[in-house]
């Protein structure tokens, strides 16, 4: 292999990427040739450079902030089940309610509910039917009195 | 941390949160605070922001959790939310000088960067700032390569699942920039009985 591809492959070689195979054939390169063994050097001394700079100091109290900072904000699943128990509540208010109106007054609530079209059979003696027999009294030359 | 928790994994975590164990989180916090921490000081080069990036890193994930599949590993996925929030903050940081700019008013000569440099950085020895300085200089690509190497030594493969890109374009990224570091660094090519005791180190 040239001088070209040996440089190629010096960073991943010194980042543990590259094949045995390939590392052995670099590392008998690097034996014979003072240019590419300079530049390999360099790459050392790069890498322990950047390892030098000092961490950023620990911050003991992330944790504890990001903590608090969630007692806030539940996780998104959570509103489905604060949805759901919302609607227990207005489901137990409901019932609660009706089973309250059944005591108070049992028939009204037992007694059939009435048809629409028996309301309508029925005789009226208010609303719009009323007006309705009303006003035909009239037309056919009669009253109440007459009926 | 307890050990029964340093024992646990972070599916078998994950898991507990969202069921309910909201304190279990705590513990995912502890396990990765100072590497996120570390990867966003190295990406912005400020550890202040760092750590208030980190908090909100935390806060994203806890909200993103539901969305986690367990198939996927949790560090890849912890990462890939530290590396969009640390980006965005990189554009807006980048927007902030350079409106500035526009108005007239030069915030920092240094590009990118808003503050006059910390305590912390003029303890450091001058070449460390200079080395730190030079960092900032490479391309968000390079440099977000050649953090998750270096100093958080991940793989080739796991820089892949963070970022997305392929094997190659990550070797060379991170080939180019320790070239233009070794460069503007001026390091030396020389010597080539150097190079046994490089292999030994």
């Amino acid at each position: 292999m040239n001088c070209r591809r040996i440089t190629r492959l010096l960073s991943p070689w010194q980042d543990g990427e590259l094949d045995p195979d390939l590392g052995r054939e670099v590392e008998r390169h690097l034996r014979g040739c003072a240019a590419c063994s300079g530049r390999w050097a360099a790459l050392g001394e790069l890498r322990q450079r950047l390892l030098r700079v000092p961490p950023p100091a620990d911050d003991p109290f992330l944790p504890a902030r990001v903590m608090a900072r969630l007692q806030a904000r539940p996780v998104r699943g959570g509103r489905l089940l604060r949805a759901a128990a919302w609607a227990a509540v207005f489901a137990a208010v409901f019932a609660g309610g009706f089973l309250l109106q059944t005591a108070i007054a049992p028939g009204a609530a037992t007694a059939p509910a009435a048809s629409y079209s028996s309301v309508l059979l029925e005789p009226q003696e208010f609303g719009l039917l009323s007006v309705h027999d009303d006003f035909l009294d009239l037309f056919n030359g009669g009253g109440r009195e007459a009926r | 941390m307890t050990m029964d928790d340093a024992a646990r994994s972070d599916d078998d975590i994950v898991g507990s949160v969202l069921e309910g164990r909201t304190r279990d989180y705590e513990i995912l916090i502890r396990r990765y605070s100072q590497r996120i921490v570390l990867f966003i000081s190295r990406m912005t080069g400020d550890s202040d922001d760092a750590r208030s990036i980190a908090q909100d890193v935390f806060l994203k994930i806890y909200e993103s959790l539901p969305h986690y599949r367990r198939e996927n590993n949790f560090s890849a996925f912890i990462f890939k939310v530290a590396r969009n929030m640390t980006l965005n903050f990189l554009k807006r940081r980048q927007r902030t000088v350079l409106f500035s700019r526009l108005l007239g008013r030069d915030l920092d000569r240094a590009p990118f960067r808003q503050d006059p440099p910390r305590l912390s950085e003029l303890e450091q020895g001058e070449r460390e700032g200079e080395l730190t300085r030079q960092l900032r200089l490479l391309s968000e690509e390079q440099r977000l390569a050649l953090v998750l190497k270096v100093y958080l030594e991940f793989s080739y493969r796991q820089i892949r699942e963070v970022t997305g890109w392929s094997v190659p374009k990550i070797e060379t990224l991170i080939s180019r920039a320790k070239s233009r570091l070794k460069k503007s660094l001026r390091l030396q090519e020389s010597g080539g009985e150097a190079v046994m005791q490089a292999r030994e180190q």
